[in-house]
């Protein structure tokens, strides 16, 4: 499809298509100028500092170290806490009222 | 800019890089009718044109310290305007499928004419004429299709283009040999199914 054909399909679209007459308003909408005239100029963020960027990797590697060590323990945390949970069911007024009833 | 004689750019220019408000409210005015007719031209899909116009001035403000000044200041901002066109059309993962179906009564009509030799598309008909154009050349990838729409429709030269856009000639060329082969295949198509 060479654009220099006269008879060629998207040559005689686009001719067309030119004579098409855009009448929309090409001013700046009201106060878009104020707006980004003082997004513009406005003070930018300083990147964040060394100290700061160190910080953030060093939180994300503490809770890594977190969820490792909870995992690698689980079975000791779970076999300490049982025995508790059972004393605190029995220590439970409510629970020991309603042994005596029955 | 409509006003480009009495408006002194030079001197707006140094004032904004004073950081002076009134300076950058008065470039951006003189700027936006520029920058509106690039992204009218190239607007992506569900994209705001407000939206897309103040993403290339705050482009332009952030870049202000880029500009040597080796080309009008009017073709930098250009150059912004249409890169970002072309970056938010990039960002656009599906391209609408074309149908027949779709097509309005007057696009149909015009399409009909155009692959009939002996039919002429009407003046009327200029405005459906441009919807389907912009129908067809959503089908082309980004890139081939900001050339085709500079080399067609907006008439622009090869060396012109290849300055907006910061390519090489060959590359646009061979860009814009695709993206013809492409609407060939289109309209072979389009002409297979009207037949049956």
């Amino acid at each position: 499809m060479k654009p220099s054909e006269p008879n060629n399909p998207w040559e005689r679209l686009t001719a067309a298509a030119r004579r098409a007459e855009d009448t929309r308003d090409t001013a700046a909408p009201y106060g878009f100028a104020t707006r980004v005239a003082a997004l513009g100029l406005a003070p930018r963020q300083p990147d964040a500092s060394l100290f700061a960027r160190f910080s953030l990797r060093a939180l994300g590697f503490a809770c890594l170290l977190t969820a490792a060590a909870f995992a690698s323990n689980y079975s000791l945390i779970a076999s300490v806490s049982a025995p508790e949970d059972e004393m605190a069911a029995t220590d439970d007024p409510v629970a020991e009222v309603i042994d005596i009833a029955s | 800019m409509a006003d480009d004689q009495s408006f002194d750019l030079a001197g707006c220019l140094d004032r904004v890089r004073l950081r002076d408000q009134a300076a950058a409210r008065e470039l951006v005015d003189h700027l936006y009718p520029l920058v509106i007719r690039i992204v009218r031209a190239h607007l992506p899909r569900r994209v705001a044109e407000e939206d897309l116009s103040q993403e290339i001035f705050m482009k332009m403000f952030t870049r202000m310290g880029q500009y040597q000044g080796a080309v009008p200041f009017s073709h930098w901002v250009s150059r912004i305007a249409v890169t970002t066109c072309i970056d938010h059309l990039r960002a656009q993962k599906r391209r609408p499928e074309f149908r027949w179906a779709d097509l309005s009564e007057n696009e149909a009509k015009v399409l009909d004419a155009v692959m009939t030799d002996d039919k002429a598309v009407g003046a009327g008909e200029a405005m459906a004429a441009h919807e389907l154009v912009h129908k067809l050349i959503d089908q082309l990838k980004p890139d081939d299709r900001l050339v085709i729409q500079l080399l067609d429709l907006e008439q622009k030269t090869i060396a012109e283009i290849s300055a907006l856009l910061g390519w090489n000639a060959s590359l646009v060329k061979v860009r814009a040999f695709r993206a013809r082969r492409k609407l060939q295949k289109l309209f072979e198509e389009l002409k297979r199914r009207e037949r049956s």
